[in-house]
């Protein structure tokens, strides 16, 4: 089969799995009857014992859904006029489960990489992400039964042959990285060794998006996308075309942690969905207004652009808390590093030393996802960039201030000592501010340094400057035209800030 | 008032004080004079304890000051020192020099620190320098503002260590005129200086070192018409 773009609008054919087929251990209806009989008993137990209210479920009042916002039509921002909202076929499912179980719902963004560490350190109660139940998968969190059948299809350029998996091997083929596209590539190799045939090279990338600009760049020769994805993009690139892969056994299913009580009656509720046609009129609202973009290119983002200048304020926000407090642990340090006391110094020395040798974005990612396992708190997104970016600033900083410290006359020092002033008096009024003075260009430097690095608290999922971009490029799909305006935006940040430092500097060097 | 016994002091191996005893009264002016490297600046920097002596016994006013529990920056507050390279804070005008330790480390009031700052900056010449940057003042000036800010501690003592020695020859002059009004006033000086003729005039009394050793400890009448020692008459035939 093959579809050009536009051809493909039959939803009618639409594929929902019969339901005894659970993702978890292929439970059987029975089984799912008597352990929900077990878990009535159970509560109504506890309800017994502590004499809870007679409404009390084993459904807590809040529950927090993660998910990756950049899949459209199943879960994207809908960011036109400004604000942000995160809509979509999941979503809409999301909502209704709400509705049936009583409980509110809390949407947690973030990259698709990310979500099943948040499953695991429970930072999250379920997922929904258009994720597929792979054994891999099943082996680390729960799945609730498939709620929507997915087919794989190769995206490719028009006017090509590669239609089918076999016309595949030898080539580049990209998916999403950590996604069922990706395994199914790994298993298409498996299948052409069988056949000794040469293996498909395969390339990941975090996101869809940017999966079609490396075919539109020659980089790939197609890429594996789920079909209702590759219908969208088609639509917005008539130079595309996509196949359906038939034998592909795909699916998306809610994601629990491990033993998650909520899987049983979520399944309930998605079984009622079903039988009342709710999920038919979901999928209709969604997937059949596919591929009609209005207008081209930047005409596109207009509506969105406010929602993407909306990041500014975040990601001046998160520059300033982070300099502020990098700053001030930096002096901290550089104070550890002249004393005189050896384990001080060394101490410093030591945390510079593994702050300075690794990637500050390993840096985010460990204080974002250890955290919540190692202290119990679910920190949000911004204050683990915050406070993994002061740490490693202050590591940074705090070498220029050693430096500049000890570029200060000791004359200065004598000066303040032969007055009586004590240490930290000296420190502060006499020593630093000449120190600043020194290394005035090495921090502002550091600042423009930070607010460009800022972008990378968008992977944990930040909504700075260039998360946003990327979110409204999901959801139109497109690419370029949101980064260049984010790219514009930091520019002329940069440039302000550049600005503000040289003229400080000029009135600090007139008055002395 | 200051009471030096059997001072040492030695970095690493090199010994640079080797046995000082001396005094000091209350009011007296004491030249510090000696060939360079002899241990000048190095004596004068432990009776304020910017060197910590290797061993040996500072009093001032009848309390040990070398006891390890003597609080070493309530002394200096009394004994302030004036360096050859003035040492000015540049961050800060001349009265913001002058009145920042009266008014951080003796907390006395900003109108008061700055009632006593402006004085002593009439004192010196400087009132209308007073709102200026220290980038902006000639080497004499410098200096004369680094002892009003020494003075506006009100200490008892003062010590010089070169006052001059950093000075354009035309600026010798002001500064020293300032040192002598203050011994004039009264306040107990130590002052090293390659200035023979000052020493001569304002001095009461001559210490000269040589090696670490205090080789003469005299009257300036003495010492300048009939030195005792040998190294005394080849410093003196040299300097003169
Ligand atoms: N912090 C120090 N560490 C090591 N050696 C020092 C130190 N300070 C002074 N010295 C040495 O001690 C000796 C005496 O130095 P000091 O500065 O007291 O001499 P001085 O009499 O003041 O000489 P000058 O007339 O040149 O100023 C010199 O040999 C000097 O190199
Ligand atoms: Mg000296």
């Amino acid at each position: 089969m093959r579809f050009r773009s536009g051809q493909f609008g039959l939803f009618s054919v639409k594929r929902f799995v019969p339901l005894p087929r659970f993702a978890r251990l292929g439970r059987s209806p029975w089984k799912l009857a008597i352990s929900t009989f077990l878990l009535i008993i159970m509560t109504v137990n506890l309800i017994a014992q502590f004499s809870v209210s007679s409404v009390a479920q084993d459904i807590p009042k809040v529950l927090q859904m993660g998910t990756s916002a950049d899949y459209k039509p199943f879960e994207f921002h809908d960011t036109s006029g400004g604000e942000d909202k995160i809509v979509g076929f999941d979503v809409d499912i999301a909502r209704r489960l709400s509705e049936d179980l009583g409980f509110k719902l809390e949407i947690v963004d973030m990259d698709f990489n990310g979500l099943i560490p948040a499953l695991q350190s429970q930072r999250v109660d379920f997922v929904m992400a258009g994720m597929t139940p792979t054994p891999e998968r099943k082996r680390n969190i729960d799945f609730s039964q498939i709620y929507y059948e997915a087919k794989n299809t190769i995206i490719a350029k028009q006017n090509n042959s590669l239609t089918t998996i076999a016309s595949l091997y030898g080539k580049t083929v990209g998916a999403q990285l950590g996604s069922t596209q990706e395994e199914a590539v790994k298993t298409m190799n498996q299948e052409a060794a069988k056949q000794k045939k040469p293996a498909i090279n395969l390339v990941t990338r975090n996101r869809v998006s940017e999966l079609i600009q490396e075919i539109k760049a020659n980089r790939i020769d197609a890429a594996i996308v789920e079909d209702t994805v590759a219908q969208g993009y088609t639509g917005v690139y008539p130079d595309l075309q996509f196949s359906v892969i038939e034998n592909n056994e795909g699916g998306y299913a809610i994601a629990f942690p491990k033993g998650s009580t909520l899987v049983a009656p979520f399944n309930k509720v998605l079984a009622t969905m079903k039988k009342d046609g709710t999920l038919e009129r979901f999928a209709k609202k969604w997937f059949e207004d596919q591929g009609k973009p209005a207008g081209i290119g930047f005409q596109q983002i207009i509506p969105s652009i406010p929602y993407i200048l909306g990041g500014i304020g975040v990601t001046l926000a998160f520059t300033l808390v982070s300099a502020i407090l990098g700053f001030i642990w930096a002096v901290v340090l550089a104070l550890m590093k002249i004393a005189e006391f050896k384990p001080f110094r060394w101490l410093a020395n030591a945390y510079t030393s593994v702050f300075r040798g690794t990637p500050l974005i390993l840096q985010i990612a460990l204080v974002y996802f250890a955290t919540p396992q190692l202290v119990g708190y679910d920190i949000p997104a911004f204050q683990a960039g915050v406070i993994a970016f002061a740490l490693n600033s202050g590591a940074y900083v705090s070498e220029t201030l050693r430096a500049g410290i000890l570029a200060v006359d000791k004359g200065q020092r004598e000066a303040a000592l032969s007055l009586g002033v004590p240490y930290r008096l000296m420190m502060t009024d006499i020593i630093l501010p000449q120190a600043l003075k020194n290394i005035l260009p090495a921090l502002a430097n550091e600042g423009i340094n930070l607010l460009k690095d800022s972008a990378l608290v968008s992977t944990i999922g930040a909504a700075d400057l260039l998360r946003r971009a990327t979110v409204v490029g999901a959801e139109k799909y497109l690419y370029f035209e949101p980064l260049i305006i984010a790219a514009i935006v930091y520019y002329v940040m940069v440039m302000l800030l550049t600005m503000g430092t040289s003229v400080l500097e000029k009135r600090l060097q007139r008055s002395a | 008032m200051l009471k030096v016994n059997n001072l040492y002091k030695s970095f690493g191996v090199l010994q640079v004080l080797d046995g000082i005893t001396t005094q000091l009264q209350q009011g007296e002016v004491v030249a510090v004079l000696g060939p360079s490297g002899s241990g000048k600046s190095t004596f004068l920097r432990c009776l304020n304890l910017l060197e910590q002596p290797t061993s040996g016994q500072i009093y001032f006013k009848d309390v040990e000051i070398t006891a390890p529990k003597c609080d070493i920056l309530k002394i200096r507050e009394n004994i302030v020192m004036v360096f050859q390279h003035f040492n000015l804070f540049p961050h800060m005008t001349v009265l913001q020099n002058v009145t920042y330790a009266p008014i951080k480390v003796k907390r006395l009031s900003k109108d008061h620190a700055e009632a006593i700052g402006m004085d002593l900056l009439r004192k010196v010449g400087l009132v209308e320098k007073a709102d200026v940057y220290p980038s902006r003042l000639s080497g004499g000036q410098k200096q004369r503002v680094a002892i009003a800010r020494a003075l506006a501690m009100q200490p008892e003592m003062v010590l010089f260590d070169e006052p001059t020695s950093a000075l354009d020859p035309e600026m010798v002059k002001e500064v020293l005129e300032v040192m002598r009004d203050l011994a004039n006033s009264g306040m107990t000086m130590a002052i090293v200086t390659h200035e023979m003729g000052f020493a001569r005039e304002v001095a009461n009394r001559i210490l000269f070192l040589n090696e670490g050793k205090l080789a003469e400890d005299t009257t300036p009448q003495q010492f300048f018409t009939n030195p005792q020692c040998d190294r005394a008459k080849q410093f003196l035939d040299k300097m003169l």
